[in-house]
């Protein structure tokens, strides 16, 4: 993670960007030419991105999102990589099928922007990825408390659930998830839940210029 | 690949419900638990207006409403991982980059198996060639500093590029997405008419 480095006086940040520029130079020196020649020509915008990394407060630094994952602002991530049960990706998908790809239940659950599933290897493995409001801890137990069925009806797929009323479903989840690396929020402070009163007012606005106009 | 947009659209509520019991009739314990707990549940949703299906993002990958999702999963070369990884802690695992393209919703860099493989995954906004057509035009350079750790990428600027990224994306079979129409472009807006609205709130309250 950087360090933040607003309290650095001019000189001190510039010392430090040269040292992070060197240091990506020699990441790269026995790298392929394709990412040489690329370091080459954007050194002017990359210096930029160091600067604008080094200098992030608040919401556009990477955070943690509390046991596991990353998370920019007030949105995290959730990536899980399970292996299927035999006939656990024929069930799984017919289920999709059924369900027409869309997951409109997920809206109960009120904290989840997206949501895939993605069957790997020759169906072997399920990833199940999610962008989502606030703490791994709180964003589990809404899935627990408000879609326990689904939940079970899905993943009962995935070798090893315990059920999602299990005392032991996080470390299970937990087992599971592999964190970001990098993870870009193009809204970092838009919740589902700003997301949708921006919507009621755009269309308020709207009606209002309507009926005025 | 199953299509799914979709086969199944022309079943009664009451066949769909018969094909849920027969395809869990051999699942685990707890998923045929679950399903009984929420058939009459299915049985509702199936006599109201049912949801819209999900659609094909263009050459490959899905969308619901206006929002896509891109998942590439690729082989890292050797040493790869380890710069890339480098090059991501010296960003502070921000790409703040990514405002510049202009449709993308968030973006996401995982390692796994050992750091061999590198799953790429974005939520953008509308067709899949205008999409990476936004990356090559916008961000190529970081395009490639990434990818020049992926195996056999051409090169951003290579006619190939096209051909490598789909032939890495694998299809999501299920896509949800909170507000399906809500673009990027449409938040930009949006937040500036909240922001006017709360100020004029302000002014005449």
């Amino acid at each position: 993670m950087a360090t933040p480095t607003s309290a650095m006086s001019r000189p001190q940040a510039e010392r430090v960007m040269e040292q992070k520029l060197r240091k990506v130079q020699e990441i790269f020196a026995d790298g392929p030419e394709i990412g040489r020649l690329a370091l080459e020509k954007g050194t002017a915008a990359f210096k930029q991105e160091l600067a604008a990394a080094m200098g992030q407060t608040g919401a556009t630094q990477q955070t943690t999102a509390g046991r596991i994952g990353a998370r920019q602002g007030s949105v995290s991530e959730l990536t899980i990589i399970v292996p299927l049960v035999a006939g656990g990706a024929k069930r799984t998908r017919a289920l999709l099928e059924l369900l027409e790809g869309n997951f409109q239940g997920a809206d109960a659950v009120g904290t989840v922007h997206d949501m895939r599933f993605v069957f790997l290897d020759n169906d072997t493995k399920l990833l199940f990825a999610t962008a989502y409001d606030g703490e791994w801890d709180a964003y589990i137990d809404d899935f627990a408390t408000k879609i326990p069925n689904t939940m079970d009806i899905v993943f009962c797929n995935a070798v090893g659930w315990p059920g999602i009323r299990s005392p032991a479903i996080k470390d299970w989840i937990v087992k599971h998830q592999i964190p970001a690396a990098a993870w870009y929020v193009a809204n970092p402070n838009l919740t589902v839940s700003k997301a949708r009163r921006l919507e009621r007012v755009g269309t308020a606005v709207e009606e209002l210029l309507d009926k005025i106009g | 690949m199953p299509t799914p947009a979709s086969t199944q659209q022309n079943l009664s509520g009451k066949d769909k419900i018969e094909r849920f019991k027969q395809l869990f009739a051999d699942a685990p314990e707890v998923g045929r638990k679950a399903l009984e707990n929420v058939l009459h549940e299915i049985a509702q949703d199936a006599t109201e207006t049912p949801p819209p299906p999900i659609e094909s993002a263009g050459r490959i990958g899905v969308r619901l409403g206006k929002v896509s999702e891109l998942t590439i999963i690729v082989p890292l070369v050797a040493g790869g991982a380890k710069r890339l990884r480098a090059f991501l802690r010296l960003l502070g695992g921000n790409l703040a980059r990514g405002d510049q393209v202009g449709t993308l919703h968030n973006m996401r860099f995982v390692f796994f198996d050992n750091d061999t493989r590198l799953l790429f995954a974005t939520t953008y906004d509308g067709d899949w060639d205008a999409y990476i057509d936004d990356f090559v035009t916008k961000i190529p350079d970081y395009l490639d500093l990434i990818d020049s750790a992926w195996d056999g990428w051409p090169g951003i600027r290579s006619p190939k590029a096209k051909d490598y990224l789909a032939a890495h994306q694998i299809s999501a079979e299920g896509w949800y997405v909170a507000h399906p129409d809500l673009t990027v472009a449409e938040t930009a807006r949006l937040k500036r008419i909240g922001k006017a609205v709360d100020k004029f709130l302000d002014e005449i309250g």
